[in-house]
């Protein structure tokens, strides 16, 4: 496999960063992962952190050396996720269950298969145009369906935060499936949550990842779509990446996965880390971090209440 | 002049909390006594360590140069450490945390609050000496819930009669965690940690890898000293040097038991080893009340016959 990949969560002006993005790949197969955590304080955080490890554990786990059936992976590991979000509140007696959207995707021998939770999207575009793409589990894309509302303004939709499937939710989720997709090489695969989504349309990210280095234009492009977010922008993340062994000529570093052993992984998942993986060492606290400690106290206090 | 940091101003309204006053000042934090929503007093513990920020008006804290952030932030995470501690143990002898959150860009827990008096204010109070039986009362309880926090794997390592608080029905309270903390290291001076001359063992100034259960013994031995002697025993950072202390069983002879005498001699050995290991130990000590004599072992009588010929 070669491809080249970009990834990066943003805060956007949020405290806390409750997305979560990560990749991990073998010699013959990719898995993108990313999540975005709902709710007050750290249980949106947890919770797409839960989801998004959860994924690269298991991923690692079956892919010997390739997925036997990646959609059966894709369903049962979101079914998985939403089971270990109950276990986790109930573990620490937590009011309410942390909950998060998700969409992930395999590519295996050279075609895509992909699966969401929720409003975080999946975009696949081929020469400039979008050729596949995810339907938002929200309220506005029922709208829109109905042909209540136009496609242009679920973005500015009052209920456009409205979903009504998501991992750790009360009811079970609603997962869609994709087809199995075969890739051309130069199509482009974009996943982002909703602060991306919502202040850039498809066509434009098209036009800033199509014929031009990704690792150049993607942070470009989220730099711009945090700007747009402006005083009250929302967490943005994205997952981009350029399919195939055509590399633009000035595409400094792609990924060449044949040289990788067999059972071999390399992972990428955000930088963050819990308070607590950190214990002993010297360094500054980050805003999550402290989020998180809080979180844990207070649900700490919870558990001992008599 | 110096600037001090000023605390929050009676009225002020803090989330769902009324400030009411300042009850005490320390280095790291400042308390306040408040009103719940339900009009219940809470005590409220704000992270505010006076060496690193500043508040000279207002609410909101701010470190006062950016070095200084970087301690701030890393200080908070032994408040954190506190809160963590704290919120596991739900024990009558041991303060109560009920909610801990983010303000003002610094970090406050709320606690139950206790009516009383600190043990300090009872000493300084008392005309007279302290009954045996007051003392082995407050102490049996505090161990109770000393031992709970052992338990739970956490060092108090500030014990000391103001921090035992008396609540007017007489049990006693473990109180202020804040140097339950054994991350901070003598890398960062700015936010050492802090002993008490007196009632820190000796481990703590030199041998922080060597703290253990003993060390807060130390403590306890060293505050029923204070509650005998209405005075902190010889610091131990000095008394390694030359130890000056007398012997709680010299000094007291004929007004406590033997018993009560030995148990505070016992807490307060310089060599950690030599000390009661667990609070557990120690509680057994004190319940046993006819006066042990210590039994001279052969090896013990031995060593004794030996040194006294050789005339050490």
């Amino acid at each position: 496999m070669r491809f080249t990949i970009f990834q990066e969560s943003r805060k956007g002006s949020r405290k806390v960063n409750q997305d979560r993005v990560a990749y991990t790949y073998g010699r013959d197969t990719l898995l993108l992962v990313v999540a975005d955590g709902m709710g007050g304080h750290a249980g949106g955080e947890i919770a797409a952190q839960i989801a998004v490890r959860l994924f690269i554990e298991r991923f690692q786990q079956e892919a010997k050396p390739v997925l036997k059936n990646p959609l059966k992976f894709l369903q049962d590991t979101l079914l998985r996720a939403h089971a270990a979000l109950g276990s986790y509140a109930n573990q620490f007696s937590m009011l309410e269950t942390p909950r998060t959207t998700c969409v992930a995707v395999i590519v295996q021998a050279g075609h895509a298969y992909w699966a969401h939770v929720g409003d975080s999207r999946f975009y696949l575009f081929r020469q400039g145009g979008l050729i596949a793409t995810t339907k938002d589990h929200s309220k506005v894309q029922y709208l829109v369906d109905q042909g209540v509302i136009g496609a242009h303004e679920v973005a500015e939709h009052p209920d456009r935060n409205k979903i009504f499937s998501c991992l750790g939710g009360l009811v079970d989720p609603v997962i869609d499936l994709s087809r199995r997709t075969p890739l051309r090489g130069g199509d482009i695969l974009v996943l982002c949550t909703d602060g991306m989504w919502s202040v850039m349309p498809p066509s434009e990210i098209a036009t800033y990842l199509t014929s031009t280095p990704i690792l150049k234009t993607a942070p470009q492009m989220l730099r711009e779509a945090e700007k747009r977010g402006g005083p009250d922008g929302d967490n943005l993340s994205l997952i981009a990446v350029r399919w195939g062994a055509e590399t633009l000529a000035e595409e400094s570093s792609s990924t060449i996965t044949e040289t990788m052993g067999l059972g071999e992984f390399q992972t990428e998942l955000d930088k963050t880390v819990t308070l607590t993986d950190r214990k002993g060492t010297q360094r500054d606290l980050t805003d999550d971090e402290i989020e998180r400690a809080i979180a844990e106290i207070q649900s700490t206090i919870q558990k001992f209440r008599r | 002049m110096p600037v001090t940091n000023q605390p929050l101003q009676g009225g002020y309204q803090l989330l769902n909390y009324r400030i009411d006053r300042q009850i005490s000042r320390g280095g790291f934090s400042i308390v306040y006594r408040a009103f719940d929503e339900a009009g219940q007093p809470v005590a409220i513990k704000e992270y505010l360590p006076s060496s690193l920020v500043l508040r000279t008006e207002g609410d909101i804290v701010r470190a006062s140069s950016a070095e200084n952030l970087t301690s701030f932030r890393y200080g908070m995470k032994c408040f954190f450490e506190e809160g963590r501690a704290l919120a596991k143990i739900n024990h009558p002898n041991v303060v109560r945390v009920l909610n801990f959150f983010r303000a003002n860009e610094t970090v406050y827990m709320v606690m139950r609050y206790e009516r009383g008096r600190t043990l300090q204010q009872q000493i300084q109070m008392k005309q007279d000496q302290m009954s045996e039986r007051f003392v082995r009362h407050v102490f049996m309880h505090l161990l109770n819930g000393l031992r709970e926090v052992h338990t739970h794997k956490i060092l108090h390592l500030d014990i000391k009669p103001a921090n035992i608080y008396l609540r007017t029905d007489g049990a006693p309270v473990l109180l202020d965690f804040g140097a339950a903390r054994q991350t901070l290291t003598s890398n960062r001076p700015k936010l050492a940690p802090m002993y008490t001359p007196g009632f820190a063992a000796p481990e703590q100034y030199r041998e922080p890898d060597r703290l253990g259960p003993w060390t807060d013994v130390y403590g306890i031995g060293a505050s029923m000293f204070a509650c005998l002697a209405a005075f902190a025993p010889q610091a131990a950072d000095a008394r390694v040097q030359e130890d000056h202390l007398v012997s709680a069983k010299k000094i007291w002879a004929g007004q406590y038991s033997d018993n009560v005498l030995e148990v505070i001699d016992w807490c307060l050995r310089l060599d950690p080893l030599e000390r009661p290991q667990s609070v557990f130990a120690l509680q057994k000590a004190i319940r046993d009340i006819a006066p042990r004599k210590r039994k001279l072992t052969f090896m013990g009588n031995l060593k004794r016959v030996l040194f006294t010929e050789i005339g050490a």
